[in-house]
């Protein structure tokens, strides 16, 4: 029975398992993980698919967004408008590609910014306590205790934002949540052992931060962003519904579906489903994204 | 409470049976047996023990035994419970033999209970899944085995949440739990391993009786020899998912006959006990000439404010010479790791002051105190927490550097942590891995080498050991003691384990509750304690000697007595 | 820490985040064209009536003597007088506050009910094609608009299938909005859906967890049912930090109720707030962010103090 053991084995060797498994690098198992979620490869898949269709797609499928056409308004679907075309004469599948671009950066840049303002503010208070996180995070609560929405349609009654407006508001009012992650990763990561270490032999407060402290979040604030820039995709379709929205003829996902809100009741399915299609897949796929990075990551936060 | 439904029937063959058994876990990287070709069996009325280091497969082996082997596991072979086969069998089988024929106690008594229902409440749970016994009968019932478990007050506490109850107690609920239904069969996973001695002692002492009164077999899983030494009737060694040695304890633990057990007995670290009428050894290490290189005074550590306030550390007075290592010992809570945080200046202390190099950190300004604390090199317990897995070992080992000798080039920055990495006694090219890819051990020698870069004056090693397998430990405290009489820096080694710091240790001190309970030369200081709870925390540690073990327990059982009678005459 | 000392803490923290709120809407007071003024006197207001306003009412005094001003007012309920509607905006939002509160209650309680279950049905058949029909069908409901789903369920539930009526019934007094149940239905499903998605997702993780502790082990090791496992013991503790998820769901809930209540017409907080809107009605608009902050703190401290009830734990003070 003792065939197995080799004599003069140093001692040492017994976790033989535990140095099997890791031969394989940590961010290569992570994507592995990641692959085998079926739900997130689809989710990555329609990211791309949208990200083509918008800004290669017009490329292919050529159409007039600038001008009114109204001698072709709200026409069906057809060998010549694919998706028909809404009220003013637009061809609907190029406005779907024209608006999604808004959609998409407006998105993608929001989420973003709320989440490194949310990363600064939830790693300043958590690593700081006492307090000086306790009023940090009040703020925090007060900001959450006014909902999103209530906010945009106030700013909608004083003024009308640009590009980069809409997106600095949309992240200022998106920040929160992430904050509160961030503090919560911070907190954790300031008593780990390594930085206890550090502190004990005269480390700087700096170097905790930037050394390990903020790398070691790294894959909290990815999994932050991913939702983040979901939410923010979803918000900007409440946007224009909220009448903040691009100004015509400029227009995005949600500016189109709520264009068309009335004109569903006169049966002009097209001008609502494609709109409103796109940004439950793209808003889905962003979610089943992050759900599947943070499995692959074992990140806690987010159900 | 005798037998009124038992199920320990007096058969004649083994209550457990393992026959070929194996485990198959089906990982991430492909299938890994845990478990290969196991054998055993345990007959009613005997405590087969199964002894092995970490990853050798025991605890597999008593959840396979359960039926209750994780989800990714597959066992293959036989086990049989009082003839009904395990292995393979219908949930609805299992369910029937788990809680009556055979039941399970588990290491974390933490965690073992579900926090939000009340202990009496889950003990009912168990006797009311196997017996047609109404509620209020079953509660009454809990209560008694609250009583027999030897739970102070168990009408009260049985309708006490779990969270209510320290870590002894709840773990005697859980035992509670498992012989609710007089099972034949009772599986220990490593019980002990997370209480204190002195509760360790007591909950052995209770399984123990609780076996020989109903005649219960005990399969116990440990990695301790001592406690095997202490309860084991006959012993089965593990190494690496197979049997290597079985036999009767005094056989195995006296006079092993398998190369891996040798090994294994000859690194366990041992308490050397007094025998009576021996002197104490000369006390030769006192060095009270020199001047200190830490030096605690009065500190006390209060966390917290108003009622909810924690006293830590309450007047505790401690130094540490160069070229010495000083042993802070004592049970969890006792605050050795608190005075230890307050050495190192991660906790500011309430009152008292702490002295570091002869400058009194308090009087100095921050940057003037960072640069004193390049002198100090630390080692904590987790070897996985300990090291950044984002950084390659090299960049742990080079923090110190980075942090205090800034000017340093890259070169003479590799040269040195190569250099440090040769005393650890680790290969230079683990330099260039990640602290992922080593093994505890080899972690924790990383540690070390990273507390040493610097050549500092003082290392503060908490519990640097305890989350290692001895054969490991032994080595990690090797390193550390040869590098100590090359460098001659002093030592701060805080540890839960009277053995280890016996060893390693040239003055030791003993706290309890926030306070230095005694100090002194560890020779004389652990030999001939000089209060009773130094001596009681001594005759709690078991020895990995069967025969001397039977003595010391007889011995301390019959001081306790002495004691309780003495305290009611 | 005591009970009545936690709740002590627990109500200063909802002061202070309160006290926070009102800073943010007078900033947001003094940042409307033309100031608070304006927003009192209206849009027709010259400059000068704006000036003898100001010095009239102090508001030409430091900001933080009119910030303390602002907040005595507060205290006696005076939140300003709507300029379209010609009513003290406190009697406004009093009228309404009942409505939206009775229609986010009932929205969160489907939506409870329905994700509880659902959420451990998941985590008990986790991995199997329930659970990912399930979690699919989740994360569709958590990204539809409200607004397009309130369309589609209009479309369908309405227009096609004349099962529900497509607007919510109109009236001043709650009897009144409840006389017609089945009004409710649609407006209740659309606030509901993101709700079951998120908590649904919550309780899977939740009990996920649950099951995978040691008392779980401890429980079967005892002979216990699966079944009885997951009820008598998973179920309550997987159910403690979803309802502490629940305090701060509450601002979701209220933003859901502003889009529902347009889209349905009905009459409540939502959309007077909607209407104030779109004619610039700043003092409404203010009122009612003031009152729905309030609202969601309030919601918070309710749930953390339920969960305080349920969990032995939470109200040691060790969890």
């Amino acid at each position: 029975m003792s065939a197995v053991i080799q004599p003069g084995q140093a001692p040492g060797t017994t976790t033989a398992t535990a140095i099997a498994t890791g031969a394989v690098s940590g961010s290569r198992l992570a994507v592995r993980r990641f692959l085998r979620n079926r739900l997130a490869v689809v989710g990555l898949g329609v990211v791309v698919f949208f990200f083509l269709f918008c800004f290669l797609g017009p490329l292919v499928y050529s159409t007039d967004q600038t001008h009114t056409m109204l001698q072709q308004v709200n026409l069906g679907p057809s060998g010549s408008h694919w998706l028909g075309t809404d009220a003013v004469g637009h061809d609907e599948l190029g406005r779907l590609m024209y608006g999604g671009k808004v959609s998409l950066i407006v998105g993608l840049a929001a989420g973003i910014l709320a989440t490194v303002i949310g990363t600064l503010w939830g790693a300043a208070a958590g690593y700081a306590g006492g307090w000086i996180d306790a009023v940090m995070m009040r703020i925090v609560d007060a900001g959450i205790a006014i909902p999103a929405l209530f906010i945009l349609l106030v700013v909608s009654a004083i003024t009308t934002p640009g590009l980069t407006g809409l997106i600095v508001i949309l992240g200022f009012v998106s920040w929160l949540v992430p904050s509160r992650l961030i503090r919560a990763e911070t907190l954790t990561l300031k008593n780990r052992d390594y930085v206890l270490t550090l502190r004990a032999i005269g480390g700087t407060h700096s170097r905790a931060i930037t050394r390990h402290i903020l790398p070691n979040s790294v894959s909290t604030i990815i999994v932050a962003t991913t939702f983040q820039i979901a939410d923010a995709i979803l918000l900007v379709a409440y946007v224009s519904y909220l009448g903040l929205g691009v100004q015509p003829p400029a227009t995005d996902w949600g500016g189109m579906l709520s264009a068309g809100l009335t004109a569903a009741y006169s049966g002009y399915w097209w001008l609502i489903l494609p709109p409103g299609l796109a940004i439950i897949l793209v808003v889905w796929a962003f979610n089943a994204i992050g759900d599947g990075l943070r499995d692959a990551f074992d990140v806690r936060g987010r159900g | 409470m005798t037998a009124t439904q038992g199920t320990a029937a007096p058969s004649a063959g083994p209550i457990l049976e393992l026959d070929d058994l194996g485990v198959i876990f089906t990982t991430e990287t492909g299938e890994v047996p845990a478990v290969r070709g196991v054998s055993l069996h345990v007959s009613p009325g005997e405590t087969l023990a199964l002894v092995g280091e970490s990853g050798s497969g025991k605890s597999t082996i008593a959840l396979a035994a359960m039926g209750l082997l994780a989800g990714n596991a597959r066992a293959t072979g036989c086990a049989t419970i009082a003839g009904t086969q395990v292995v393979g069998a219908h949930e609805a089988d299992l369910v029937a033999l788990r809680g009556r024929t055979v039941s399970m106690v588990f290491q974390e008594p933490a965690t073992a209970l579900d926090p939000l229902t009340r202990i009496g409440k889950q003990i009912a749970e168990v006797i009311r899944n196997h017996r047609e016994v109404s509620a209020k009968d079953a509660a009454t019932e809990a209560v008694e085995l609250l009583r027999r478990v030897g739970i102070p007050e168990p009408e009260m506490r049985a309708t006490a949440y779990p969270f209510q109850l320290s870590g002894g107690q709840r773990q005697r609920v859980v035992i509670a739990m498992a012989i609710a239904n007089e099972p034949a069969l009772l599986i220990a996973d490593e019980p002990t391993t997370a209480l204190d001695v002195t509760v360790q002692a007591e909950i052995l002492d209770l399984l123990r009786r609780l076996a020989v009164e109903t005649g219960t077999g005990v399969l116990l899983v440990t990695h301790n020899m001592g406690v095997v030494a202490d309860f084991a009737d006959r012993v089965a060694v593990m190494y690496h998912g197979e049997i290597v040695e079985t036999g009767a304890v005094e056989d195995v633990l006296l006079r092993p006959s398998h190369d891996y057990t040798k090994r294994l007995l000859a690194a366990v670290p041992r308490l050397s006990v007094a025998e009576a009428g021996r002197p104490a050894a000369p006390a030769a290490t006192t060095r009270p000439d020199t001047e200190p290189v830490v030096e605690l005074r009065d500190i006390s550590v209060v966390f917290g404010r108003g009622k909810g306030a924690v006293r830590a550390l309450d007047g505790v007075s401690l130094a540490v010479h160069a070229g010495e290592t000083l042993g802070l010992v004592g049970e969890s809570g006792s605050g050795k790791s608190t005075a230890s945080r307050v050495a190192l200046g991660l906790i500011p202390p309430t009152s008292g002051t702490v002295s570091l190099f002869g400058t009194d950190l308090a009087g100095t300004r921050s940057r003037a105190r960072r640069a004193l604390r390049a002198g100090i090199g630390v080692v904590l317990q987790d070897p996985v927490a300990s090291l950044d897995a984002r950084m390659t070992v090299g960049e742990c080992i080079a923090e110190p550097l980075r942090v205090h000798r800034r000017k340093l080039s890259a070169k003479d920055r590799q040269s040195k942590v190569a250099a440090v990495l040769d005393r650890v006694r680790l290969p230079r090219e683990l330099a260039r891995r990640a602290p992922r890819e080593l093994s505890g051990g080899q972690r924790q020698r990383v540690s070390l080498a990273r507390a040493l870069v610097l050549e500092p004056r003082l290392l503060v090693a908490d519990e640097p050991t305890s989350a290692l397998d001895v054969s490991v430990q032994e080595a990690v405290l090797d390193v550390i003691s040869e590098l100590q009489d090359e460098l001659g820096f002093a030592c701060l080694f805080v540890s839960h384990d009277l053995a280890v710091v016996q060893h390693f240790a040239q003055r030791v001190v003993v706290m309890r509750a926030g306070r230095v309970e005694e100090q002194g030369a560890t020779g004389a200081t652990l030999l001939h304690p000089e209060t009773d709870y130094t001596r009681r925390l001594l005759a709690a540690v078991p020895v990995p000697d069967p025969v001397i073990q039977r003595g010391r327990r007889a011995e301390r059982l019959a001081t306790l007595a002495a004691g309780r009678t003495g305290a009611q005459g | 820490m005591s009970t009545s000392s936690y709740l002590i803490r627990r109500v200063l923290q909802a002061v202070v985040v309160i006290v926070i709120v009102t800073i943010v809407v007078f900033g947001l007071l003094h940042a409307l064209p033309g100031g608070p003024a304006r927003g009192i006197l209206g849009p027709q207001a010259t400059a000068q009536q704006i000036a003898s306003f100001n010095h009239e009412q102090g508001l030409d005094k430091p900001l933080p003597v009119q910030y303390f001003y602002y907040l005595n007012q507060l205290l006696h309920g005076d939140l300003g007088s709507s300029y379209t509607l010609n009513e003290p905006v406190s009697q406004l939002i009093s009228e309404r506050l009942a409505k939206t509160l009775v229609l986010t209650a009932l929205s969160a309680i489907v939506g409870l009910v329905l994700a509880i279950p659902l959420g451990m049905w998941q985590a008990v058949r986790r991995n199997k094609p329930v659970d990912y029909v399930i979690t699919t069908l989740s994360f569709i409901a958590y990204s539809t608009p409200v607004y397009f789903l309130g369309l589609i369920l209009v479309l369908v539930f309405s227009q096609a299938l004349p099962w529900f009526p497509s607007q919510a019934p109109q009236g001043d007094t709650l009897a009144q909005v409840f006389s017609d149940p089945l009004a409710l239905v649609l407006p209740v499903v659309a606030g509901a859906a993101s709700m079951i998605a998120v908590f649904s997702r919550y309780m899977r993780a939740a009990t996920l967890e649950n099951l995978s502790e040691d008392y779980v082990r401890t429980a079967r090791a005892g002979g216990s049912r699966s079944r009885s496992i997951l009820w008598r013991h998973v179920f309550r503790n997987s159910l403690t930090p979803v309802i502490a998820m629940l305090g701060y769901y509450v601002p979701v809930l209220f933003g859901g109720a502003l889009v529902v209540e347009q889209l349905f017409n009905y009459p409540g907080m939502g959309l007077l707030f909607w209407t104030a809107a779109q004619s610039s009605d700043y003092p409404v608009l203010l009122g009612c962010v003031l009152v729905i902050a309030i609202a969601t703190v309030v919601g918070t401290l309710l749930a953390d103090i339920v969960q305080r009830i349920i969990d032995p734990r939470v109200k040691a003070g060790r969890a």
